[in-house]
């Protein structure tokens, strides 16, 4: 017997039963077990194994049966199985179709989840056009996501300490995934970047145990983020990156454009170390115009890399 | 289309069977456009599911598969009248492909894709734009749709390219093969003409780029998204680091790392372009000491720089 037909048939028998059935009953009921107990017992895990990797929810229950007390049976709950239906109009499909062919997300696929929406939309839908973006994958992903969605308390393990954490939110960043949420041991929120999480991360709360507070969406840039006193750093940058400099500050931190082609940001700055980081990076085509403390620095810093 | 395992069959026929069983009668060829198998796999499938149902496998409780004038219907099936849940990856998958075609293409103001991320999210108990948030690159929109359409008519463009590693500034004629995001930067990749060879252009450091009217063959094969490519003829340096500066195993491709008294490490890494080593010497600053390799890096950008404050 095939054993796709064996996993078709288990899967209706689990689904369909209004009570748990034992491991007994699965043998003696399904066609293609081994009667031997041990046989049996490895092709039945297996099979439970091969289940749950597709994400579906095999529960073990007491079988509630005076005349086996103890006794534990297996059951597919139908309300943690069945999709609930999104009601996806069929242009919204498409559009998710097509963005699903243009991104690829390392270790997981959107196919699986198109199948289950409708499947794909082959000539019906525009043509697939070639990838246009990938995004790394972590293992970690999923089960945070997972929590997200639940809203449930996860732990695991960064820079060597045990954290507890409402997750939020999921944020892709300078190449990175992020996870944001509630620290409870440090009290406020953290980000933590998810490929460095050292343990795997575990369910700790209940579902539904906390509120996702809203999300501004902003994101300051690193020479803002820090607890200094606020200064209006002025930075000249000459032509050659001066486009590239004024599209990365914004708009709204151009104080000139020289006829040169050369540009004055002006630039909010409480974290001085963030922004002498940004402005070497321009080497010679930058140049830190005031205020005078901040030009000082910036010279004090250069001439202690100069051999004496 | 490579072969199935059984366990992909399954996921398939698992989605597969409600869509087909709530039509009456949908067209052969147009299950297998959707769930992406050919005819013989669909039949191969479905002549399996003619053996399934429940106990006692019965005629009356098996599932009832037919297929006649190129259509398919499937019924007694009530327990599989709805696709599995999505999984979370699954989820997440198509919610980030999602925000990230919305992130390049600056949203689609309430169009198809964002009602549609919209209903998905909800049905996952999260709200879209909150729950997951995609940041690419910041580039500029026109620049990118000049090079996405050059790639895709084979049309030859000029840019005005700076070179980050080597500090330079260049027009460069480029065949466009590919425009993509990957680990959060665009680029495009294509064969420049300027150095009569493959490379790899970070589109935020195109400060214009026009579209040529010469043409050239698209590659047959799609290119790789990868964005890094280390090469074993580049120079290597080697840095020890106070233990402030151990963000740098994380930032960058090191090759070697060791712990050193202190806290600090001793790294090495492949250090090609000159200005690329300058940069980050400049910022490491005093957490940095160059212990293998050219040494004076760090002195000689510093004097350089310093020209400009002591002008």
């Amino acid at each position: 017997m095939h054993r796709l037909e064996r996993l078709i048939n288990l899967v209706a028998a689990l689904l369909h039963a209004d009570r748990p059935l034992t491991a007994d009953e699965l043998r003696n009921r399904l066609p293609g077990y081994a009667e031997d107990h041990g046989a049996f017992r490895r092709a039945f895990e297996r099979d439970k194994e091969a289940l749950r990797d597709l994400g579906i929810p095999v529960v073990l229950e007491p079988v509630d049966d005076a005349a086996q007390p103890g006794v534990v049976g297996y059951r597919i709950p139908k309300e943690a199985y069945y999709l609930k239906d999104p009601g996806l109009a069929p242009d919204e499909l498409a559009a998710l179709h097509l963005a699903a062919s243009a991104v690829r997300l390392e270790g997981a696929s959107g196919v699986a989840a198109l199948w289950k929406l409708g499947g794909e939309l082959g000539e019906q839908g525009p043509s697939s056009p070639s990838a246009v973006a990938a995004l790394p994958g972590t293992a970690h992903l999923g089960p945070v996501f997972a929590a997200i969605s639940a809203r449930r308390r996860i732990g695991f393990i960064y820079r060597g300490r045990a954290r507890n954490v409402d997750p939020w939110r999921l944020s892709f960043r300078n190449g990175h995934w992020y996870l944001a949420g509630h620290d409870h041991d440090a009290g406020e929120e953290r980000m933590f970047r998810l490929d460095r999480v050292e343990s795997d991360v575990e369910v700790t709360g209940d579902e539904g145990a906390f509120e996702r507070p809203p999300h501004s969406g902003a994101q300051a840039p690193p020479w803002e983020m820090g607890g200094e006193e606020a200064l209006t750093a002025r930075l000249l940058v000459d032509a050659g990156q001066a486009t590239w400099a004024a599209a990365h500050v914004g708009p709204d931190a151009v104080e000139a454009w020289r006829p040169d082609g050369s540009v004055v940001l002006a630039v909010r700055v409480t974290n001085r170390d963030a922004f002498r980081s940004f402005v070497l990076g321009f080497l010679d085509h930058a140049e830190v115009l005031g205020p005078p403390e901040l030009r000082a620095d910036m010279v004090e810093w250069l001439e202690n890399l100069c051999p004496s | 289309m490579p072969k199935l395992s059984a366990d992909e069959r399954l996921q398939r026929l698992l989605a597969l069977i409600p869509w087909v069983a709530s039509r009456d009668g949908p067209r052969v060829d147009d299950v297998c456009a959707r769930f992406g198998c050919t005819q013989s796999e669909l039949v191969a499938d479905l002549e399996l599911l003619f053996l399934c149902g429940l106990h006692p496998y019965t005629p009356d409780v098996l599932i009832d598969v037919d297929i006649a004038d190129g259509r398919v219907w499937i019924r007694y099936a009530e327990y599989f009248a709805r696709p599995l849940r999505l999984t979370p990856a699954e989820g997440l998958a198509l919610l980030a492909a999602g925000r990230t075609v919305l992130a390049t293409s600056g949203g689609d103001d309430g169009g198809p894709l964002e009602r549609g991320l919209a209903k998905l999210a909800s049905a996952m108990g999260v709200d879209a734009g909150e729950a997951v948030e995609i940041e690419l690159g910041p580039v500029a929109e026109d620049l990118l749709s000049t090079l996405r359409s050059a790639a895709a008519g084979g049309r030859q463009v000029e840019i005005d390219y700076y070179s980050f590693g080597r500090d330079e500034r260049a027009r460069r004629v480029v065949d466009p093969y590919a425009v993509f995001s990957a680990a959060g930067q665009w680029y495009v990749s294509g064969w420049c003409h300027r150095v009569d060879d493959e490379r790899l252009f970070r589109v935020d450091r195109i400060a214009t780029a026009t579209a040529l009217d010469s043409r050239f063959e698209p590659r047959a094969t799609p290119p790789e998204l990868a964005a890094y490519r280390p090469d074993e003829a580049d120079p290597r340096v080697t840095l020890q680091l106070g233990p402030s500066a151990r963000w740098v195993v994380e930032q960058y491709p090191v090759e070697k790392v060791e712990e050193v008294e202190g806290g600090g490490l001793r790294v090495t890494l492949a250090a090609s372009q000159p200005a690329w080593l300058e940069r980050l010497l400049l910022r490491l600053g005093p957490q940095a000491t160059v212990v293998g390799g050219d040494g004076g890096v760090a002195g000689e950008a510093a004097r350089r720089l310093l020209v400009r404050y002591r002008g």
